[in-house]
């Protein structure tokens, strides 16, 4: 994988630095953190499809609504202990998510968005009309188990996820099998040309993202405590995730994680003044500005800087 | 190293248009042949026909004797066959080690993940088709026309063919760059590899092939030594226009 002394720098500096995070900010701040870290997931695992091989997804909600909803189900209504339900949530996700997407696949461009996108809208009418009394139907389900209690150990446990989930995309894009992927989103004829079959590598990239989407999504469910379809099939939420990995930078696991906690907290912070939708509007600009400056993202900003100083005399 | 091709009854349509019609030929292990025509005489369409790229309406590939007409192309590469394009198509974003990489890469999955990058085979590839140790870091966006013709063919030979087909490979080239391409192809001859090689340079062609296969308006015209193709009535008509 070639790693260097500097990587298992930076990365016991970054796991240090969010572990001792919660000592010098509010309980509030800590309450955005955790929302940062779930939507830092969520990126991570749009990008492992998305980001890598270039096929844009429109609908990766839907994925996070699979292991949320099967979870949810499970725990709520057949009385399944949490850590049954999770991982059985991250397989129905696994296998769900390829029974549907991975015809798509073999699509591409703006079809293969828009499938994706047909995808979300199809399990949001889905949960609120078959089987309401499993699914909650358009109110959803409330007094799901939690796994923790608290803000702190919530934090934790959202940052543990997020660094484990980051830690073991980064090992593996860094593989050859990152190469491949990376090279999909190039050319894909070319990958093919090359001896390599993009379908299984792109299955392989969707497998990633729906195990990543499916985990996260479920571990999320059980530190709300409730599930409201509406919110978790809504627009505003899938682009949240697009423009969290794009602004930070598509392709690379710093960049969505960056991307995540910059929207979080911009959204955050623009609340008092912006407390409705148009909030979104004020991030879509930074996002056509940062575009105009560095298409690559924040993350390409930083190495950037990083490389002037190095080239610095 | 090298592979033996037979194509028969070569049938390619795209609506009226008749790209391929009914060509057969063969050529033997350790031979190299030029397939000539004029422009849109349907010499790329073959290629793309022999790597799965295109399917044929009708006819068969096989290779050693092997049927692959209907395999994808990922596994005629696996089975050793593989070509360049008249625009070379490098991954942009990564660098020409990188790009080896790819045409390096194992088919199975796991050992991806499993085995790292062999750095020597890379750079002894690069190497091998004339590329220096200092470019392997270099991004394709610095490299001339040259340079990415040489990529292209370490990219290709790290797929290890035994069948190479060459789609306009002295395209784009300067004199030196062609001469190098040349000594290139014509030690990869002495290795054993067969070739089927496109180019409108026929002077740059003639002495990398044992024999020629001309091609005109998706037929097969002529099939012979090199002096006898480019003698042949049909062939020159097809060239210079029906006497």
């Amino acid at each position: 994988m070639g790693l260097r002394w500097y990587h298992y720098v930076l990365w016991a500096a970054f796991i240090g630095g969010m572990f001792v995070l919660p000592e010098f900010v509010s309980r509030g701040t800590l309450r955005t953190l955790i929302f940062a870290n779930f939507l830092a997931i969520f990126a991570i695992s749009w990008d492992a499809l998305s980001g890598r091989t270039g096929y844009i997804s429109f609908g990766h909600t839907f994925l996070i609504g699979i292991g949320a909803y099967t979870t949810a189900i499970l725990t709520k209504r057949f009385g399944v202990p949490v850590e049954v339900s999770i991982p059985l949530a991250v397989i129905a996700t696994m296998i769900g998510g390829l029974i549907v997407l991975l015809p798509a696949l073999r699509i591409r461009g703006s079809y293969f968005a828009l499938v994706t996108l047909a995808m979300m809208e199809l399990i949001y009418q889905l949960v609120q009309v078959i089987r309401p009394d499993l699914t909650g139907g358009t109110r959803g389900m409330s007094g799901l188990p939690t796994l923790t209690r608290g803000a702190a150990n919530g934090y934790y446990m959202s940052v543990s996820l997020m660094l484990a989930i980051a830690l073991s995309t980064w090992l593996l894009m860094r593989t050859r099998l990152g190469t491949a992927l990376w090279a999909i989103g190039m050319n894909e004829d070319a990958v093919a040309g090359s001896g390599l079959s993009p379908t299984r590598l792109k299955m392989i990239a969707f497998l990633t993202s729906a195990f990543i989407a499916g985990l996260g999504g479920a571990v999320y469910i059980h530190y709300l405590g409730s599930i409201a379809p509406r919110a978790l099939f809504d627009i505003n939420f899938v682009f949240t995730i697009i423009v969290a990995a794009l602004i930070g930078g598509a392709g690379t696991i710093v960049g969505p994680i960056i991307g995540a906690f910059f929207l979080t907290f911009l959204l955050e912070y623009l609340r008092p003044w912006l407390p409705g939708a148009e909030r979104y509007m004020v991030y879509a600009g930074l996002a056509l500005i940062l575009y105009m400056v560095q298409p690559k993202g924040l993350a390409s900003l930083v190495t950037d800087a990083a490389a002037r100083l190095r080239r610095a005399p | 190293m090298s592979a033996a091709l037979d194509i028969k009854g070569l049938v390619k349509r795209f609506g009226g248009l008749v790209a391929t019609n009914e060509v057969s030929f063969s050529v033997k292990p350790g031979e190299s042949v030029g397939l000539i025509g004029p422009n849109g005489a349907g010499k790329t369409t073959i290629f793309s026909q022999i790597m799965g790229e295109l399917r044929q309406d009708a006819g068969h590939i096989a290779l050693d004797g092997t049927d692959i007409s209907h395999l994808p192309t990922p596994r005629r590469i696996r089975a050793g066959v593989s070509r360049t394009y008249q625009v070379p198509r490098p991954f942009s974003d990564m660098s020409v080690a990188e790009n080896i990489r790819v045409g390096l890469m194992p088919d199975s999955i796991w050992q991806m993940i499993r085995y790292g990058p062999n750095h020597d085979r890379e750079s002894e590839l690069a190497l091998s088709v004339g590329l220096t140790k200092e470019q392997l870091q270099r991004q394709p966006s610095e490299l001339s026309m040259g340079d990415l013709r040489k990529l292209e063919m370490a990219r290709t030979l790290a797929t290890a063919p035994r069948l190479m087909l060459l789609d306009e490979v002295f395209a784009g080239l300067t004199v030196n760059e062609i001469a190098i391409m040349s000594s290139l192809v014509q030690s990869m001859r002495d290795d054993g590899m067969t070739f089927l090689i496109v180019s409108h340079d026929l002077k740059a062609l003639e002495p990398l092939i044992d024999r020629a296969i001309a091609i005109d308006q998706g037929r097969l015209i002529a099939d012979g030594s090199y002096a006898e193709v480019i003698a042949d009535a049909d062939v020159r008509a097809s060239y210079l226009g029906a006497a």
